[in-house]
C-alpha cells in the first residue's frame, strides 16, 4: 500500500476503468455530479440565468412602472397584485428583483471577461516566457493586489461621472454601469494572472507539450491548443468565484449610492429603499435575498468545481 | 467462522510461546458514500515476543489498515467493526481511549512509511521527540532531551545535540527515517509496527535502515510487525510471514517455508514475479518476468468465493462459490485455499 | 540575523509598493480629469480668480509631476492638506475617524478568530459527522450573505422588532445608557461588531475547517497519536498551528481591507468612522480628503501584507529567509 488509505483512494480504486480513459472535463463532470453542494450551486446559477433571460415574460409589471405611486399604493405590503409588495418609488418589488438578475449577470460575466482576458494574457506571458519578463509582470500584479479596489472604484465612478458630462461618452447607454464593470475587471485580474502563470509554467514542461514542440508545432498552436485548454479548469474555478464577487461589489457600490441610476439593479433597490427599512422591509429584504441566492450559487459552484478538478485539494 | 476454524486441525503447534499480540477475525470497513469497502475482512495473525512478523501484500490488500487498527487509529470513514486484538492477553478493542493512549508510543509504537510527512514540519526534532517522553514518563524537559540525544546517537545520527535544534526539512530522507525510528523506540516499546519503513527511501539507504532495525530489535528484544510489499525485505527481516490479499490472509508460515514451500497460489505467484539475479529478462530472452494477470478486486463488491479466484491459475468452479477459511496444514503453517484442503463457507 | 535582514528587505519592498500605488492612484485621478475642474464642477459661479486662488490653496497649480512630488513630500510629513468641506487638517480627521472604525473592526476580527477556531476544531475532529456537515453548510451560507445584508437583518430584528439595540450611531445623542459613556458606547457597538463577527467568522471557519481537515489526515498527526499524545495536544499543539498557515494570508487580508470595507458597514449603521467619512468626501468631492483616505487605506493593506509575511516566518520554519 503506497499511501495510507483515504476514502478517495478507496472509491477511486473501485471505479471501473473504461477502455478509453475519459478526458479532463468528463472526469471533472463525473466528480462534480457527486458533489451535492456543487450541484445545488449549478441549480441556483441556472435559476438566475433563466430568470435573467425570461424576466420580460414572467415579470408581472414593466420595470419602470411607477403607477402604484399615483394610486397612492407605494410602500404597500405584499398582496396578490404585488406579490413582494411595492417600494417607496411605487415600483413593483418582484418585477425589479427579476429584472435585476440580468444586470447582476451582466456585471459578473462582463467584469470577469475583462479580468480573464487581462489575467490570462499577463499570467500566460509571465509563465511561458519566464525570466525577467515573469519577474516584472508579477511585481506589476503585486501592485494591483495592494490597491484598495473598492474605495478606488467608488472614487473613480464618482469622478468619472462628472468628467463625462457634456461629452460624447454621455450618450453611451448605462455608461455608469459599464464603468463599474470595466473597473472591476481591471482590478480583479491579479489572482487569475497568478493562476494562469502557475498553470503555464507547469504545462510548459508537460510531456505532451514537449512532444508537440518536438514535432514542430507552431508556438501559437502550442499556447492556444495545448496549454490553454489544459489550464482552463483551474482558471474556471477562479472565474466562478470572481463572478459572485463582482456581483457583490457592484451591489455594494450601488448600495452606497454610486451605482447607475438608470440600471435596474439589486444594489439600487437597496439604496433607494434602505431609508424606508422600518416601514417597507420587503423592498429591502427581497433584493437582499436575491443577491444572497446568486452569490451563494456561484460560491457553491466554484466550490464544486474545485473539488471536481483538484480532488486532492479538498475533502 | 471461528467455529469452522476450531473444527479443523488445531492451528497452533503444541510448544508455541504465548503471542505478544494476537489479531483475531479483524474487520475494518470503510463506510463511503458508495457503500461499505471491506478493506480488512476477517484477518488473523499473531506475533510472538522478540519475533518479526512480515505482512506482505500489494496495495489495497489491507495490510496498513490492519496495523493501524492495532493502535485503534484507523482513519474515518473507516471503522473497526469486528474481531479481537489481544495484546498481552487483553483485548485492545475494549480499552477506553485513555487506556489506549497510554499504551501508544509506550508499549506499542509505530514507524511510518514516509519520513518526509510523518514528522511535524513546524517543530524541531528535539521538541517533538522530547514531548513524547515528557508526556509518558513525566520526565523533565532536560532529562527528555538528554534521552532523545542518546537515542538519536543510537540510531546512527551524528552530532545529535545539533540535530535536536534542527527542523525536519533540514534533514535528509534517511536521516528523517532514523528520527522516526528513534521516536518509536523512545519508551522502549514491546511491539513496533513498521509500515513500509524503507519504501520511500533510496535503495542504498534502505539497506542501512533495515540493518539498523534488525540490530535494534535484537538489542531491545522487541517484537516487530513489518508491513511491506517487498518480498526481498521480508526475506531479510522476518521470522514469520503473513501474506495478505484483498483484505484477507492467504497464508502464514515461517519465512523459510514461505520461500521454500509456498502453498497458496497467490504466494507462489508473488514469489515467481520476483526478478531473480540469475535470470535474464531482457527483450528476446527466453523467459519473461512472470506477472499476475488482472488487478486486485473491488472491495466495495468483493467477488463471491475466494477473493483471488479470477486471477488464480489453479481455480476450479468451487473457488467462485466457497470462501476458504485459514487452516493449519503443518505446525505453524496455515493456508486458506480449498485446493490445499482448507474448509470454506459457501456463498 | 537572517530574520532582521529579511524584515528589512520586506520593509523596503513595502515602501516601494506604497510608492507605486501612490503613483498609480495619482495618475488615475489626474487621468480622469483636472482635479480643480472636478472640485468646482458642482459649485457653479466661480470666477477665474477664485479658481486660481483655490488651486494655489490646495496645491493644485503647476504641472502633474510637480504636484505629485509636492503631495508626496507633504504626505511623508503626515500632512494631507486641509479638508474642503470640514476645513480641518485631514491628518487629524483621519486619526479621529480612524479610531472609531478600529473600535468596531479590531474586536470583530479578534472575536471572529477565536470563535472560528473553536468551531473549526469541533467540526474537523468530527469529519463526516452531522455537526461537521452543519458547520460547512452554515459557514457557506454565512459566507455568501453580503455583509450589509446581515447588518440590515440585525437592525430589523434587534432594533425594529425587538427594540433592544440601537440601529445607528456610536453614541446616544440625548440620554446615555445608564448615564455612562462607556456602557452607551459598548451598547452601540453590539450590532456593527455583530455583523462583522458574523461575516468574518463564516469565512474564517470555511478556510480553517478545510485546512484543519487536510492537516488532520497528514501522517505526522497519525504519528503524534501513535506516540500516545492526548488528543487535545494533537489537535491544538500539532494540527492547529499547521492548519493556521494557509489561514494567515486571509487573516492578513482581513486586517488589510478592514478600512476598505468600512464604507459599507458604516453606511448601514450610520457609524462615524473613516468609511462614512470617505463616502462624504466622494459625494462632496473633497479632493484632499479622498487622496488622504485612499493612501491611508493602502498603507493599512501594505502594512497588513508585511505583517503577514513576518508572521509566516515566525510560524513556519520551512520558509527560507532568502
Amino acid at each position: 500500500m503506497d499511501t495510507p488509505i483515504v476514502p478517495e483512494a478507496v472509491a477511486e480504486a473501485s471505479i471501473a476503468v473504461p477502455l478509453r480513459p475519459p478526458g479532463l472535463w468528463r472526469q471533472g463532470w463525473y466528480r462534480f455530479r457527486r458533489n451535492r453542494g456543487g450541484m445545488l450551486g449549478l441549480g441556483l446559477v441556472a435559476l438566475v440565468v433563466l430568470v435573467a433571460l425570461l424576466c420580460p415574460f414572467v415579470a408581472p409589471f414593466a420595470p419602470n412602472d411607477q403607477s402604484a405611486m399615483l394610486r397612492g399604493a407605494a410602500r404597500k405590503a405584499p398582496d396578490w397584485v404585488h406579490l413582494l409588495g411595492t417600494d417607496r418609488n411605487g415600483y413593483d418589488v418582484l418585477t425589479r428583483v427579476l429584472y435585476g438578475a440580468s444586470t447582476a449577470l451582466a456585471v459578473g460575466l462582463g467584469a470577469m471577461a475583462v479580468a480573464s482576458v487581462i489575467g490570462v494574457i499577463i499570467g500566460g506571458i509571465a509563465g511561458y516566457a519566464g525570466g525577467l519578463t515573469d519577474e516584472l509582470l508579477m511585481r506589476f500584479a503585486e501592485f494591483f493586489m495592494v490597491i484598495p479596489v473598492f474605495v478606488v472604484i467608488l472614487a473613480v465612478v464618482r469622478l468619472f461621472g462628472i468628467v463625462v458630462v457634456g461629452t460624447w461618452l454621455e450618450s453611451i447607454p448605462n455608461l455608469n454601469l459599464m464603468t463599474i464593470i470595466v473597473l472591476l475587471g481591471c482590478f480583479e485580474w491579479p489572482p487569475i494572472a497568478r493562476m494562469a502563470r502557475a498553470e503555464f509554467l507547469r504545462l510548459k514542461h508537460a510531456e505532451f507539450v514537449e512532444a508537440a514542440i518536438c514535432i514542430g508545432t507552431k508556438k501559437r498552436d502550442i499556447l492556444l491548443r495545448h496549454i490553454l485548454p489544459n489550464a482552463l479548469p483551474s482558471l474556471i474555478v477562479l472565474v466562478a468565484l470572481g463572478i459572485g464577487g463582482a456581483i457583490l461589489a457592484e451591489t455594494m457600490v450601488s448600495f452606497l449610492g454610486f451605482g447607475d441610476p438608470k440600471a435596474v439593479s439589486w444594489g439600487q433597490q437597496l439604496h433607494f429603499n434602505y431609508e424606508a427599512l422600518k416601514v417597507a422591509p420587503w423592498a429591502v429584504l427581497s433584493p437582499g435575498a436575491a443577491i444572497f441566492v446568486t452569490v451563494l450559487g456561484f460560491n457553491l459552484l466554484a466550490d464544486g468545481l474545485t473539488d471536481a478538478f483538484n480532488p486532492r485539494l479538498r475533502r | 467462522m471461528l467455529s469452522t476454524l476450531a473444527s479443523a486441525a488445531d492451528p497452533t503447534p503444541m510448544a508455541a510461546p504465548k503471542p505478544l499480540i494476537e489479531v483475531q477475525d479483524l474487520k475494518v470497513h470503510f463506510f463511503t458514500r458508495d457503500g461499505v469497502v471491506r478493506a480488512v475482512d476477517g484477518v488473523d495473525y499473531g506475533v510472538n515476543p522478540g519475533e518479526t512478523l512480515g505482512i506482505v501484500g500489494e496495495s489495497g490488500s489491507g495490510k496498513t489498515v490492519s496495523s493501524l487498527a492495532m493502535l485503534r487509529l484507523v482513519p474515518p470513514p473507516a471503522r473497526t467493526v469486528g474481531g479481537r486484538i489481544l495484546f498481552e492477553g487483553e483485548d485492545l478493542l475494549t480499552r477506553t481511549p485513555k487506556q489506549m493512549a497510554a499504551l501508544r508510543g509506550r508499549r506499542i509504537a509505530m514507524i511510518f512509511q514516509n519520513p518526509a510527512t510523518s514528522l511535524n514540519p513546524i517543530y524541531s526534532i528535539g521538541a517533538q521527540l522530547s514531548e513524547i517522553l515528557v508526556w509518558h514518563e513525566k520526565a523533565s524537559r532536560r532529562q527528555a532531551e538528554e534521552r532523545v540525544a542518546e537515542l538519536l546517537n543510537l540510531v546512527g545520527i551524528t552530532d545529535p545535540l545539533t540535530r535536536l535544534r534542527q527542523f525536519p526539512h533540514e534533514l535528509s530522507g534517511g536521516m528523517k527515517q532514523r528520527v522516526g525510528i528513534a521516536r518509536a523506540l523512545l519508551c522502549n516499546p514491546a511491539l513496533v509496527l513498521a509500515d513500509e519503513p524503507t519504501t520511500a527511501l533510496d535503495v542504498t539507504i534502505q539497506a542501512q535502515i533495515l540493518e539498523l532495525l534488525a540490530d535494534l530489535q535484537a538489542r531491545f528484544h522487541m517484537s516487530m510487525v513489518l508491513v511491506t510489499h517487498d518480498m526481498g525485505v521480508v526475506a531479510r527481516m522476518a521470522n514469520r510471514i503473513t501474506v495478505m490479499y484483498a483484505g484477507r490472509v492467504c497464508e502464514t508460515a515461517d519465512a523459510a517455508t514461505i520461500f521454500s514451500a509456498p502453498q497458496h497460489p497467490y504466494t507462489r505467484a508473488l514469489l515467481e514475479s520476483m526478478p531473480r539475479i540469475d535470470q535474464s529478462y531482457s527483450r528476446g530472452a527466453r523467459q519473461k518476468l512472470p506477472t499476475i494477470a488482472g488487478r486486485p478486486p473491488n472491495l466495495l463488491n468483493p467477488p463471491a468465493g475466494c477473493r483471488f479466484h479470477d486471477r488464480c491459475p489453479e481455480a476450479i468452479a468451487d473457488c467462485r462459490r466457497i470462501l476458504p477459511v485459514e487452516t493449519a496444514i503443518a505446525p505453524g503453517h496455515t493456508v486458506s485455499c480449498i485446493r490445499r484442503g482448507s474448509p470454506g463457507i459457501a456463498a | 540575523m537572517g530574520t532582521a535582514r529579511y524584515i528589512a528587505r520586506r520593509l523596503i519592498f513595502s515602501a516601494c509598493l506604497i510608492l507605486g500605488v501612490s503613483v498609480i492612484l495619482f495618475a488615475m485621478i489626474n487621468a480622469i480629469g483636472n482635479p480643480i475642474e472636478i472640485l468646482l464642477a458642482e459649485r457653479p459661479g466661480m470666477t477665474d480668480e477664485v479658481i486660481e486662488s483655490v488651486s494655489r490653496y490646495y496645491g493644485l497649480d503647476g504641472s502633474v509631476t510637480d504636484r505629485y512630488f509636492t503631495w508626496l513630500w507633504a504626505i511623508l510629513r503626515f500632512d494631507f492638506g486641509t479638508s474642503i468641506i470640514y476645513n480641518q487638517p485631514v491628518s487629524e480627521m483621519l486619526v479621529t475617524y480612524g479610531l472609531e472604525t478600529l473600535k468596531i473592526q479590531i474586536p470583530a476580527i479578534l472575536i471572529a478568530l477565536v470563535v472560528s477556531v473553536l468551531i473549526s476544531v469541533m467540526a474537523a475532529t468530527r469529519q463526516y459527522s452531522r455537526l461537521d456537515f452543519g458547520v460547512i453548510a452554515g459557514a457557506m451560507l454565512g459566507h455568501s450573505l453580503p455583509g450589509f445584508f446581515i447588518g440590515i437583518l440585525l437592525i430589523l430584528v434587534f432594533s425594529y422588532w425587538l427594540g433592544i439595540l440601537p440601529s445607528y450611531g456610536a453614541y446616544s445623542t440625548r440620554n446615555m445608557l445608564m448615564n455612562s459613556t462607556l456602557i452607551d458606547g459598548l451598547w452601540h457597538m453590539v450590532l456593527p461588531v455583530g455583523m462583522l463577527v458574523f461575516f468574518n467568522t463564516a469565512t474564517l471557519t470555511l478556510l480553517m475547517r478545510s485546512s484543519l481537515v487536510e492537516v488532520l489526515r497528514q501522517d505526522f498527526i497519525t504519528a503524534a497519536r501513535a506516540s500516545g499524545l492526548p488528543e487535545r495536544r494533537v489537535v491544538f499543539g500539532h494540527a492547529l498551528r499547521n492548519a493556521f498557515i494557509p489561514v494567515l494570508t486571509y487573516l492578513g487580508i482581513l486586517f488589510g481591507v478592514m478600512l476598505g470595507t468600512a464604507p459599507v458597514t458604516e453606511t448601514v449603521f450610520t457609524w462615524p468612522g473613516l468609511g462614512a467619512l470617505y463616502i462624504m468626501a466622494i459625494q462632496q468631492l473633497d479632493y484632499p480628503l479622498i487622496m488622504g483616505e485612499t493612501m491611508i487605506i493602502t498603507f493599512m493593506l501594505v502594512g497588513a501584507t508585511l505583517l503577514t509575511d513576518i508572521a509566516y516566518v515566525a510560524i513556519d520554519p520551512r520558509i527560507r529567509l532568502a
